[in-house]
């Protein structure tokens, strides 16, 4: 039975929200002007449902809406939906449209666009990223033509976030009748900029959509998105006023970026982590011990350092870092290496042990912890050999199949979503194969558990065990890192990291007149 | 140079390139790692995989998916990209433009400096502009292009602030920020091409300089000027025009590493993109693309020798 | 011999090549004999410590010290590119002399086809190897070699021509020599010095393509110290470090100018058209 309280938590307002910028400015954000930004990669896929990496995510963003829409305090405000409301046991939701949308070509949005789109994603045959992560649907239906109604296979409370999936861009429903795989070329959203030029390895241009549900954004003109693929050579620009934003940059380069006339050098804690995957299942990963003697011969403090340059954090061997909501402050582990010997010894390795590490080549830091790991572990008797590989290689020959490896994953909007994506034994990539029935259950009941205190004791429990036992080496996380320069007003670095929000951004005083 | 010598020629360049394009298909079809795996990246499912398999025709035999690429790209189809869904042939033949773009420029910049130094060099055989000269030329061939290129951008954009660091923009666009932006990369490749043609222009002054009909223009009392100009150089520049067109073959490969720094959407980072993405069609069109340009050039660099050399040698 | 080298000490360019390759030669033999540090022993407090007399040229990310991972490095560098020229130099001499011998239209068809995979660039032949053989400095040498095979079999065959035409293979060939003893005893001998001078010249774009591959991420893989590595992980970092930058591309430079020093060196040595 839910409180009252807990189904105003669980249902959304439109209130006051749609309409209001984020941050508060001096004065109204000035409308008009391009924004010309980089990324570090092509954003090769443009069609919405098939998006992989950031810079796709940010295109399909600029183009597409969702019907919720994460906030940089991973909850959750209206987007295409402007409310929505759950059955008392979570497993019926009914969402309300925001009338009077409008795609880019001029129809209107209904309720069959997005059940056609929900229905597309969870078809296998449209391989989509999305279809394991838009929650647990079972079937949707419109009511009316301004409302969904989306039956789950379960109780599942954070549906909402889960629908701020980056796949789940709501398309039209002739489209995906007629040609799907044509938005991998051409774009029909209801977001708030249109596509006007697509040339997916030099430049891509967005122009102001004027038909945008909310009439005050957005305030650019144009963004014109530029792929410089070295990162030094990205920063240099950067400095030298070439280019007003860039979303993501490295610690070396961002030191520079501090000193820069011009620049604002932006920082955000976050749950993006590299972890050693273990597996569980094979020796010598399978004796706990093993696990626990690599765990006490890493520095986290020192990885910190040697992995993100001094910005991030030190984990704790949970992937749950201080941006997340549950996040149980468990005290650091210390190195230990008499202690890891002996853990090491005990479990029948008195005379040290031969691993070998693989680590993709993307990114760079994935061989940069390998390296750190197997230099710290060498003292515990750990004689690591670290195999570096090209990225399509690893995902096909190790990923998924190797029992130790250096991982690389982003903050996900919520503790479940992070511990179903990688630690029960049902999840989606279950790496480690740590299969540990107890850690299940806990995970389970907090994701039908209404109550905040109970569900935040669970989760502390599932943080201790993964603390315990260690299922993967979490050392560090990483602050993400980027820069503008200073006359571009209302860019928050959103610790997600795939989330952008460029129709709150404006140009200020002092910004170039680019044609 | 007869019409059969023409024929002839020309027959050798398309053989060339049905070399190539076997090699490089036979290439293609032993790369390790899926296509389809490297597309959908970690979040394949197997059902994922298996449907997008089908849909870039993975499993048909190799000779066959040779003789369906060969009909197609003989009609100029070289196929979708696995990475884009963008058709590869216009992509890759709008990437070649700019490359040659920023390998003509490599090339006048080139010859605007070497061939003089060259000269310089030879005239001053043994003194101290000939030392430095060669010294110059040591170093330039002795850097890697990436080591090259950091270090010019550290100082000219970095330090000196004189030239932007990185970006591509098109002539047609802003004619003037198009030669800033390419100012770099030019100067990269140059460095290389200069050191290397410097030092054939100048073996290749030397020998012209010693030999007989030199001797015999000097002899006749042709000031020194008429025989350097009217005859050493110009029977000199011949072969430049052969060693041009083989630095073609390295120019082509050297763009790969410098349109990677300097962010060139050129062939060589298309090719460099595709070859880490597994993007089949686009490696295969990218290495045929260039191989067939090397072979036009070297078709057309020996057919000019072949008409300067009748005209300069016996006059 | 002796007199061969004598001659290539006599200019300044070979004197001073020679001089180079024995420092070379010497990192390789003892560089980790004689190297402070360990090459892969990382320090917190030192991570991009400035050039000074803990590190006397500095420390890179990991401070690890930069002088002992040259050294050390020089052997997982030089070599490697050493013997990719040498097997790519062999296969292309047995090839060229090969085609030569066996003339007319073989030879034509061996050629043509040889000019043919010339047209494929050199590195571009060579990231396409390696992708296909999988990454790593072993795989890297192989590329190398392959691509550097077409080249040599041209030098090679146009040296061998004007052999195959002369009285003493000639009269082989009447003795019925078999083509085995040809090609090896007759006249891969005396094409040896192009052969030599251009491989001499060839280890040095051995040594930069290497760090080339490397630097594309396709070569020699971390932890190593190979130069190439070096330089592409220091880049990262090169407006906080630029040490680490400096030190390992001197040392490519340093290389590949020997190499081409003693290969000019060797080749007025041996053609000695100077003093005609």
């Amino acid at each position: 039975m839910l409180s009252v309280s807990r189904r105003l938590f669980l249902a959304g307002t439109a209130i006051g929200l749609a309409g209001l910028p984020r941050i508060a400015f001096a004065e109204a954000p000035k409308r008009g002007g391009v924004l010309r930004m980089s990324v570090d990669q092509a954003a090769s896929v443009i069609h919405p449902m098939q998006a992989r990496v950031n810079p796709e995510y940010l295109v399909t963003e600029l183009l597409y809406s969702n019907l919720t829409r994460l906030k940089s305090d991973m909850t959750v405000e209206p987007d295409l939906a402007i409310s929505w409301e759950p059955n008392a046991t979570l497993t019926e939701w009914t969402f309300k449209l925001r009338p009077g949308v409008t795609f880019h070509d001029g129809s209107p949005l209904t309720a069959d666009d997005v059940v056609a789109t929900i229905n597309a994603i969870l078809d296998p045959k449209t391989a989509s990223p999305g279809r394991t992560n838009v929650g647990p649907i079972k079937e949707v239906a419109a009511v009316d033509p301004l409302t969904v109604k989306l039956t789950l296979t379960g109780a599942y409370a954070d549906l909402p976030v889960a629908l701020t999936y980056l796949n789940a861009r709501i398309v039209p429903a002739k489209v995906i009748a007629s040609d799907l795989a044509s938005l991998s070329t051409t774009a029909n959203g209801t977001g708030p900029f249109k596509l006007a030029s697509y040339e997916p390895d030099r430049r891509i241009v967005v122009e102001r959509n004027p038909a945008y549900y909310d009439p005050a954004r957005p305030y650019l003109d144009r963004i014109e998105l530029l792929v410089y693929p070295d990162r030094t050579a990205e920063a240099s620009a950067m400095i030298s006023g070439e280019i007003d934003l860039l979303l993501t940059t490295t610690p070396g380069e961002y030191e520079r970026l501090v000193k820069a006339d011009g620049v604002k050098a932006l920082r955000t804690p976050s749950g993006q982590f590299l972890n050693i995957n273990l597996g569980c299942d094979q020796k010598p990963f399978n004796d706990v011990r093993v696990r626990q003697a690599l765990a006490l011969a890493v520095d986290r403090e020192a990885t910190v350092g040697f992995v993100a340059g001094g910005y991030g954090t030190p984990g704790n061997d949970t992937p749950l870092s201080s941006a997340y909501h549950f996040y149980k402050n468990i005290p650091l582990k210390k190195p230990d290496i008499a202690k890891a010997k002996k853990l090491l010894a005990d479990a029948g390795y008195p005379n040290g042990i031969d691993l070998t590490l693989v680590a993709s080549d993307k990114p760079s830091t994935r061989t940069q912890l390998g390296v750190a790991v197997r230099e710290m572990a060498a003292a515990a008797g750990f004689r690591i050999n670290v195999q570096t590989m090209p990225h399509a290689t690893y995902l096909d020959q190790v990923w998924k199949k190797g029992n130790f490896y250096v991982g690389f994953y982003n903050m996900q909007p919520t503790a479940d979503a992070i511990f179903n994506l990688l630690y029960t034994s049902n999840a989606a990539w279950n790496e480690t194969h740590w299969n540990n029935a107890d850690f299940d259950k806990v995970i389970d009941a907090a994701r039908v558990e209404a109550d905040d205190a109970k569900r935040t004791a669970l989760y502390a429990k599932a943080q201790d065990m993964m603390n315990a036992e260690v299922p993967s080496v979490i050392s560090a996380f990483f602050d993400l890192l980027a820069a503008q320069r200073s006359y571009v007003d209302g860019y928050v670095l959103h610790p997600r990291g795939s989330v952008f929000r460029l129709d709150m951004v404006s140009l200020g005083a002092g910004a170039p007149k680019r044609a | 140079m007869t019409p059969a010598w023409f024929a002839r020629r020309l027959m050798l360049m398309v053989y060339t390139v049905i070399v190539v394009s076997m090699l490089v298909f036979t290439i293609t079809q032993i790369l390790p790692a899926d296509a389809a795996q490297s597309l959908l990246g970690e979040n394949a499912t197997p059902e994922m995989l298996a449907a997008l398999r089908a849909k870039l025709g993975l499993g048909d035999p190799a000779w066959l998916q040779y003789a369906h690429w060969a009909r197609h790209v003989f009609t100029g189809d070289f196929g979708i990209s696995m990475r884009t869904s963008l058709p590869v042939g216009p992509e890759m033949l709008t990437a070649l433009s700019r490359s040659l773009l920023l390998a003509v420029s490599a090339i006048l910049v080139t010859l605007a400096v070497a061939v003089p130094l060259g000269v310089l060099a030879a005239l001053r055989q043994g003194k101290l502009t000939d030392t430095g000269v060669s010294l110059i030329a040591y170093l330039g061939v002795s850097l890697p292009e990436f080591v090259t290129a950091t270090l010019l951008a550290l100082l000219l954009a970095d330090t000196l602030h004189w030239l932007p660091a990185t970006g591509y923009v098109s002539p047609l666009e802003d004619f003037g920020d198009s030669i800033r932006h390419l100012a770099l990369p030019v100067l990269t490749v140059s460095v290389i091409l200069v050191a290397h043609v410097m030092r054939m222009m100048r073996s290749e002054t030397l020998d012209v300089l010693k030999s007989d009909y030199i001797r015999a223009a000097r002899l006749r009392g042709l000031p020194e000027r008429t025989v350097l100009f009217r005859h050493a150089l110009r029977n000199a520049l011949l072969p430049v025009v052969t060693i041009i067109a083989l630095d073609v073959g390295y120019l082509l490969g050297g763009i790969i590493v410098i349109e990677e720094i300097f962010a060139i959407p050129g062939i060589g980072r298309a090719l460099m993109v595709a070859i880490t993405t597994r993007d089949l069609p686009s490696i295969q069109a990218g290495a045929l693309i260039m191989a067939a340009t090397y072979a036009v050039t070297n078709t057309f660099a020996d057919m000019a020798y072949a008409f300067l050399d009748r005209r300069i040698r016996y006059d | 011999m002796t007199e061969l080298f004598i001659r290539l000490m006599r200019r300044p360019q070979g004197f001073i090549g020679v001089l180079l390759l024995a420092l070379i030669a010497a990192a390789c033999l003892f560089g980790s004999a004689l190297a402070p540090y360990a090459p892969e022993k990382i320090d917190f407090l030192g991570r991009f410590r400035a050039p000074g007399w803990q590190n006397w040229l500095g420390a890179d990310q990991f401070g690890r010290d930069i002088l002992s991972r040259l050294m050390v490095g020089a052997r997982s560098t030089v070599p490697l590119a050493f013997i990719a020229t040498f097997v790519g130099s062999a296969a292309g001499a047995i090839i060229g002399v090969g085609s030569a011998y066996l003339g007319g239209r073989t030879d034509e068809a061996i050629m043509r086809t040889n000019d043919a995979v010339m047209a494929i660039p050199g590195l571009l032949m060579a990231l396409l190897l390696v992708s296909t053989l999988g990454n790593g400095a072993g795989n890297a040498v192989i590329a190398i070699a392959v691509a550097f095979a077409p080249g040599m079999a041209r030098v090679t065959r146009s040296a061998a021509l004007n052999v195959r035409n002369q009285d003493y293979v000639k009269a082989a060939i009447a003795r019925g020599e078999g083509a085995h003893w040809i090609i090896f005893r007759e006249m891969l001998p005396n094409v040896m010095a192009p052969i030599v001078i251009e491989s001499t010249i060839r280890v040095s774009f051995a040594v930069m393509l290497f760090a080339t591959l490397s630097f594309l991420g396709v070569g020699a893989q971390p932890p190593a110290s190979e130069w190439g590595l070096m330089v592409a992980d220091a880049r990262q970092y090169m407006h906080q470090a630029p040490w680490g930058l400096i030190a390992p591309s001197a040392a490519i430079a340093l290389t590949a100018i020997a190499f081409n020093l003693v290969g000019d060196g060797l080749r007025d040595a041996l053609n000695p058209k100077d003093e005609r």
